[in-house]
């Protein structure tokens, strides 16, 4: 009975693996045939892009899962975005009525050590830990292969992360050497005994809940495993997110599982790995403190051009390889679907269908038009640009409003937004950025938009402290405008990174920041306009039209954006 | 009498409401984290993060916390929502009507066409008006009614499309006010349709349970025998023998009415009180929960004080007792 029940389970691991490898290979599949539609979209240049084609957008709120998918398959959605779960990715790309794509994301997971406690003080454990973990079983058990393992502490899509680095680390044998190597041994219950006689003690790692966040939960039960078979006594232990992370914080954990989006720049591993930044309510949560890698993670904050940015980048990479304060897990692979009522769809290497591209260019197949429908998966809830922080309200607010840079879809470079060019001029403890401005911009309500304004934002974020923007323009020291096309802008001491962080920022009328009486509690929906002026004045492609709660945003085409000149 | 036994009633309402907001203060203080400290975001400084802190009062001192939030509680002015910026009572009053529309109509008619089934099973003992009484009650209280809504939104919205399977208006919504009261009446269909099942078999086994007991009484028998009329003895008599009961748990239910939304309006996709209970929790939005966790002990105090004074009003042998 017992050989029938082990031949039993032997069938189960090997069909399980096999429809495992049967979905990676269909992912993966997915993600080639992406390349080839990805190709086709090579034609767009997005820099002579006319638009938008569109003369009303609608963004419909459905915060529901379950009913996000009902409703595509409805028809009530035209675009959904960020599909995660395997299931609703392969439903969506059954639907004969949608056109699913696919692509790499900045979004990264990664288990925490508290490098500041017990055995994961030492690096050569957390390196053995690191080589214990199986990432390709866990993408394709839990994620049916729609996710990139990883080893890297910049995601793959970053132009910025060291390449090669998502083959699969995982060598229990030899992970159990190395520890063996550092006197470490194991015993009847198969558990570490540590180098001086005493088993190693129990630890907990730290799951968010499996109701708020499933699959985290059970990646975390298969990570503990991992650990286990290699001989370290870790349980997994769910908790409330905010608990966690206050336990996080006080370093009060052996072990955690997190993910987190970061940006297309490498300098955001000088928040999450420089020592500096182990302090409460820092991003530095495994407390790594290293002098070499401090240094390489400065040179990256103060490189002064993109050699030396990418000098330091590799070299700090190169040193987390070494000093493994986290382990990389997976990369998260972001799918959208667009309806195929839809023409002229973009997608790249580095974007899925839901872009802005795609929203200024799409045109109905049939020409009859209509509003397009777009999922929102959240309630935009604040519409104050100065105070909204969640991605559901800059979904709204990025359609209105943009900056002085673009990203380029396909390169992930900078390209000209509202700034035709610029130029960037280090000097001794000072870094000099000049914008020119695009001739004949015009602002949504006819007026036209001048160096003033941009400066006028600059001064307003400063002067009252906008903790959103604040770190943005905290080293700016001054904002010239020698004619009304072209900004100066000095900032404190040397930083290639500097180009972007002001080039990123969002630009208003100086009439509107001059009309707000209160940043903090204006509410541009407010007909009262008790804090500040009602409505929007913008400079994106769509202008808000209205709001209602819990059902919609509806944006009607602006008739001055500088695309539809084009 | 009366009024000692109201103010008395008042005082004890009082303190069980002061008891709550001091509860809903340290309940949210105790868990670990705030609103600030989940952001992980590294372009948001740890200095940035401070003077949101600031910006929202959580870096006063506890006990200063504890008095602002009590002048604000005392005053109705719940302040900002950490998470919408805006004042907590403006977006409380958004989403105020569509709730009651929603829980109101589905009690309403639960309520009626559970009453009407319970007097008529009453009145028809052993046969299939009660059995079908018994049944239904027993089958509609049992099943878990997030269970009955998506069955019935899968069954109606999804493979025969006959209502919007989200949301209370059509996107875009349709022009002119007639259109569009219909629209809104066709969204809002399902979830009471739902609600009105799962509420009808509970009322219906109540009234019949009571009607059964009152329908034996020695004054039933003595007001067939004066020779009133079948619908006298059963309204006029019966049924107003009864009404107490019914009326407290009528009155019992409004607080419910709220927490009932939770699940219903989550599962219909609607934006109501109830999604904004569960928003500000899982956000830690301490104004915003702490007021809709006020609000409700306060209406659960009121609903009860009334319940005894109705009590009352619609049983004179409650007046009686007092004079006594």
């Amino acid at each position: 009975m017992n050989k029938i029940l082990h031949l039993c389970t032997i069938f189960e691991g090997v069909s399980r693996r096999v429809v495992a490898a049967v979905c990676f290979s269909a992912a993966m599949l997915s993600v080639c045939v992406f390349c080839t539609s990805a190709c086709a979209s090579q034609q767009f240049d997005p820099q002579k892009v006319c638009g938008p084609k569109l003369e009303k957008l609608c963004m419909v709120i459905v915060n529901n899962t379950d009913a996000q998918i009902l409703a595509a398959e409805n028809g009530d959605l035209d675009v959904v975005s960020d599909i995660v779960r395997p299931s609703d990715i392969q439903i969506i790309s059954r639907n004969k009525n949608f056109d699913t794509s696919m692509a790499r994301a900045f979004h990264a997971f990664f288990m925490l050590m508290n490098t500041t406690d017990g055995i994961w003080k030492d690096k050569y454990v957390r390196q053995a830990a690191a080589q214990s973990i199986d990432r390709n079983n866990i993408v394709r058990t839990i994620f049916s292969g729609y996710c990139e393992p990883i080893n890297s502490w910049l995601p793959p899509v970053s132009p910025w992360a060291l390449q090669g680095r998502s083959a699969n680390l995982f060598n229990r044998a030899a992970a159990r050497a190395k520890l063996k190597k550092l006197g470490y041994s194991w015993g009847i219950n198969g558990m570490l005994i540590a180098p001086d006689g005493k088993p190693v003690k129990k630890m907990k790692l730290l799951t968010p809940l499996a109701k708020v966040a499933p699959t985290t939960a059970e990646l975390a039960e298969q990570v503990a495993d991992s650990l286990r078979s290699a001989g370290f006594p870790v349980e997994a232990e769910p908790m409330d997110f905010s608990a966690m992370i206050s336990k996080i914080d006080r370093k009060e954990y052996s072990l955690a599982v997190m993910a987190w989006s970061m940006g297309r720049n490498p300098d955001s591993l000088h928040g999450f790995y420089h020592s500096s930044q182990n302090i409460p309510g820092g991003y530095n949560m495994t407390g790594i403190a290293d002098k070499n890698l401090d240094k390489a993670l400065d040179g990256i904050v103060s490189a002064r051009n993109k050699e030396e940015a990418r000098k330091a980048s590799d070299k700090a990479q190169q040193l987390l390889e070494d000093l493994v304060p986290s382990v990389p897990i997976y990369s998260r692979l972001s799918v959208a679907a667009v309806s195929n009522f839809w023409k002229n769809i973009i997608t790249t290497e580095r974007m899925t269908a839901d872009n802005m591209w795609t929203i200024m260019l799409a045109e109905p197949k049939n020409g009859k038009k209509r509003p397009m429908r777009m999922l929102l998966a959240e309630e935009p809830r604040n519409l104050n640009p100065f105070t909204a922080s969640s991605a559901y309200s800059w979904q709204v607010l990025g359609m209105m409003y943009e900056g002085l840079l673009e990203t380029n879809p396909f390169t992930l470079e900078d390209m000209p937004g509202l700034a035709a060019k610029w130029s960037v001029r280090a000097e001794k403890n000072k870094t000099v950025i000049s914008f020119r401005l695009k001739p004949g911009l015009l602002w949504s309500d006819g007026s036209k938009i001048t160096s003033h304004d941009f400066a006028e934002t600059i001064h307003f974020i400063q002067s009252n402290k906008i903790p959103r923007f604040l770190d943005a323009v905290k080293n700016v020291k001054s904002v010239a405008c020698p004619t009304d096309l072209d900004i100066v802008v000095t900032l404190s001491g040397e930083s290639y990174w500097y180009l972007d962080k002001i080039g990123g920022m969002l630009c208003m009328p100086a009439k509107t920041l001059k009309a707000v009486k209160d940043w903090q509690n204006w509410n541009p929906l407010d007909k009262s306009q008790k804090f500040g002026p009602y409505g929007f004045i913008c400079t994106g492609p769509f202008i808000f039209e209205s709001y209602r709660q819990g059902e919609y945003v509806m944006f009607r085409r602006n008739g001055n954006y500088r695309r539809l000149k084009q | 009498m009366r009024r000692g036994w109201l103010r008395r009633r008042a005082a004890a309402s009082l303190l069980v409401l002061f008891v709550v907001l001091v509860l809903n203060f340290i309940l949210f203080r105790v868990m670990p984290g705030d609103a600030v400290s989940t952001i992980i975001d590294p372009n948001f400084s740890p200095e940035a993060k401070a003077r949101l802190r600031e910006l929202y009062g959580l870096d006063k001192p506890i006990l200063q916390q504890f008095f602002i939030y009590l002048r604000q509680m005392l005053t109705f002015r719940f302040g900002l929502s950490f998470l919408s910026q805006r004042p907590v009572w403006e977006e409380l009053v958004s989403r105020l009507p569509l709730t009651l529309v929603l829980m109101g109509c589905s009690m309403l008619l639960s309520a009626v066409i559970g009453i009407w089934l319970g007097i008529k099973a009453a009145l028809n003992r052993n046969k299939f008006a009660e059995k079908f009484v018994l049944r239904a009650g027993a089958v509609t209280a049992s099943f878990p009614g997030f269970f009955v809504q998506l069955v019935l939104l899968m069954l109606f919205a999804r493979t025969f499309r006959i209502f919007p399977l989200r949301g209370s208006l059509s996107v875009p919504p349709p022009a002119g006010t007639w259109a569009l009261f219909c629209d809104y009446a066709h969204h809002l269909a399902l979830p009471v349709i739902s609600l009105t099942i799962m509420g009808f078999g509970g009322w219906a086994l109540y009234v019949r349970n009571l009607m059964v007991r009152v329908l034996n009484e020695d004054y039933i028998v003595m007001a067939e025998a004066r020779g009133l009329s079948k619908k006298r003895v059963i309204y006029g008599h019966a049924f107003r023998s009864i009404l107490p009961p019914i009326f407290t748990i009528l009155l019992m239910s409004l607080p419910g009415l709220v927490s009932g939304a939770v699940i219903t309006e989550s599962v219909f996709s609607l934006h109501g009180v109830g999604t904004f209970l569960v928003e500000a929790v899982s956000g830690n939005d301490y104004p915003a929960a702490g007021a809709a966790f006020y609000l409700l002990a306060l209406i659960t105090v009121i609903c009860n004080l009334l319940a005894d004074v109705m009590y009352g009003v619609v049983d004179p042998r409650v007046r009686l007792e007092e004079k006594n």
